[in-house]
């Protein structure tokens, strides 16, 4: 009953019989389509396309990085090969820093041995002197020591 | 009156979808809304941390890994709240990390696998390891990220790795056959010198131009269609629209990188046949010993069943599973069926191993 009336409270769609033949077509040219790609013709095709492109387009890539070199050094701006030996030497700047930091973890580790590590580790550090402040408000004999 | 109110109502209805169409064609989606915080950085690479939800008693204590493929965003793994595989783990109280790999600059046009498995990945595994407290921890890879981790994972088998995830990992590129990929890059049709000549990287819309490709008729038509049919329905577009922003969203693939996935990989199987070299070592499979979950999505066009199979006879990990999900590539991650199927048997088979 509840079925029937959800059914009669659907509008009727005049394109829906259309869309269903639209995606039975698709289909059937998707699958056509999955096929035809997976083909050498096709894969000597979309080479031999990829191919004449770069063979094309390789004198007009060049002349204007010519003259794009030229225009940087005329104006005293540094180069794109400028720029990719100073960001080569940015990161193994990093990797360096990366070592030492590597180096001082092992070290704290090494040094605190009992110290639980990681975030529990910090988390207890942070603790640590709040616990002692309270120790000593509580014990006079630690108040007197300080 | 209420004949105008009709004549009105299906231009006002064409108006909003078409005002629907244009927001979703030409705007970004908010992706990526788990909070994090950066841990660590070199280069491009960098390692997020998730905000944890659970008290640290009731995390477990292998922190986990994911790494995903080099030519795109790592936030599919994080696409939108309530559709976020991280969002999920996060809830499900493990302590996780994201590798994101960037995008390669000019600079980065030499970097191989060789830097990213040995230079990238102990790096970010070793600060992993400093923050969490653990010496022991899970790596989940897909795709590319899956050659990568189980790269790293053959290399460096003594380096804490308890858990390995390998999703939708291409492996095996034996059966040249059955996949496409291998016909197209062919050395008799594709000229990977000229190409990373002009390119230096490979772009990103070339790899998307492949991938898409594939299956041309649905990346080109019916994705586009099932958007207009369901124009209409807020939570169709919200899914679309964040799906869109990340697959429009390219990333180039280092020259070096891509050149061993064509000659060293899709060529020469090199990989599999235990030939590939690291930086001077040999990449034995068989070195890898950790617990092994190797995830197959059953309507995979991308990476088909067979490159991932294979890996389950090569390892020596003697606790090992081989899961079949239904789906594609990146539907099983992604998809409306993720958070049903893939993700719980994840985080089933990962809760426990990670005590």
């Amino acid at each position: 009953m509840a079925d029937e009336s959800a059914n009669n409270s659907k509008p009727f769609d005049p394109m829906e019989p259309w869309r269903g033949m639209r995606d039975a077509y698709l289909d059937a040219w998707a699958k056509s389509m999955v096929e035809m790609v997976n083909t050498e013709a096709y894969a000597q095709a979309t080479g031999a396309m990829l191919d004449s492109y770069l063979t094309v387009s390789a004198p007009f890539r060049e002349a204007v990085e010519k003259a794009m070199l030229k225009t940087l050094e005329q104006l005293a701006m540094p180069t794109r090969a400028d720029v990719v030996s100073i960001a080569e030497r940015m990161t193994n700047i990093e990797m360096r820093l990366d070592d030492l930091d590597a180096k001082m973890d092992s070290i704290v580790k090494a040094i605190a041995p009992a110290k639980p590590h990681g975030e529990a580790g910090l988390a207890a550090a942070r603790k640590a002197p709040q616990q002692a402040r309270k120790a000593s408000r509580t014990n006079p004999a630690a108040r007197r020591k300080k | 009156m209420p004949e105008a109110a009709v004549m009105t109502d299906p231009f006002t209805h064409a108006a909003n979808r078409l005002k629907t169409l244009n927001k979703v064609m030409t705007t970004k989606a908010a992706i990526a809304q788990t909070p994090k915080e950066l841990v660590w950085a070199l280069n491009k690479a960098k390692l997020y941390r998730y905000s944890p939800v659970l008290p640290a008693e009731k995390r477990h204590p292998v922190p986990l890994l994911l790494v995903f493929a080099l030519m795109n965003r790592p936030y599919i793994l994080d696409l939108r709240p309530g559709h976020s595989f991280v969002e999920y783990m996060v809830k499900q109280g493990y302590d996780v990390y994201l590798l994101d790999w960037g995008a390669p600059g000019p600079e980065d046009k030499n970097l191989k696998f060789d830097d990213y498995t040995l230079e990238y990945m102990p790096r970010a595994i070793r600060k992993m390891k400093a923050i969490s407290g653990s010496e022991e921890f899970s790596l989940l890879g897909w795709c590319i990220g899956a050659i990568l981790t189980s790269i790293y994972s053959a290399l460096r088998p003594d380096d804490g790795l308890r858990n390995l995830i390998l999703l939708t990992a291409p492996l095996d590129f034996s059966n040249k056959q059955g996949l496409t990929f291998a016909r197209w890059v062919d050395e008799r049709y594709f000229d990977i010198d000229k190409v990373l000549g002009a390119f230096g990287n490979m772009p990103g819309e070339m790899i998307d131009y492949g991938a898409k490709a594939l299956k041309p008729v649905e990346n080109y038509i019916t994705n586009y269609l099932k958007l207009w049919d369901n124009l209409d329905d807020p939570r169709v577009v919200e899914a679309w629209h964040a799906m869109n922003t990340w697959v429009t969203d390219n990333v180039p693939l280092a020259g070096g990188a891509f050149r061993q996935l064509i000659v060293d990989l899709y060529r020469n199987d090199r990989l599999m046949k235990g030939e590939l070299e690291i930086r001077g070592q040999r990449v034995d499979l068989s070195r890898i010993r950790a617990n092994l979950l190797t995830v197959i999505a059953e309507g995979d066009h991308i990476t088909p069943s067979c490159q991932s199979e294979s890996i389950m006879s090569k390892v020596s990990s003697a606790d090992k599973e081989l899961f079949r999900v239904a789906g594609g590539h990146i539907g099983i991650m992604a998809g409306s069926g993720a958070s049903k199927f893939t993700w719980p048997h994840i985080n089933g088979w990962l809760a426990a191993r990670s005590e």
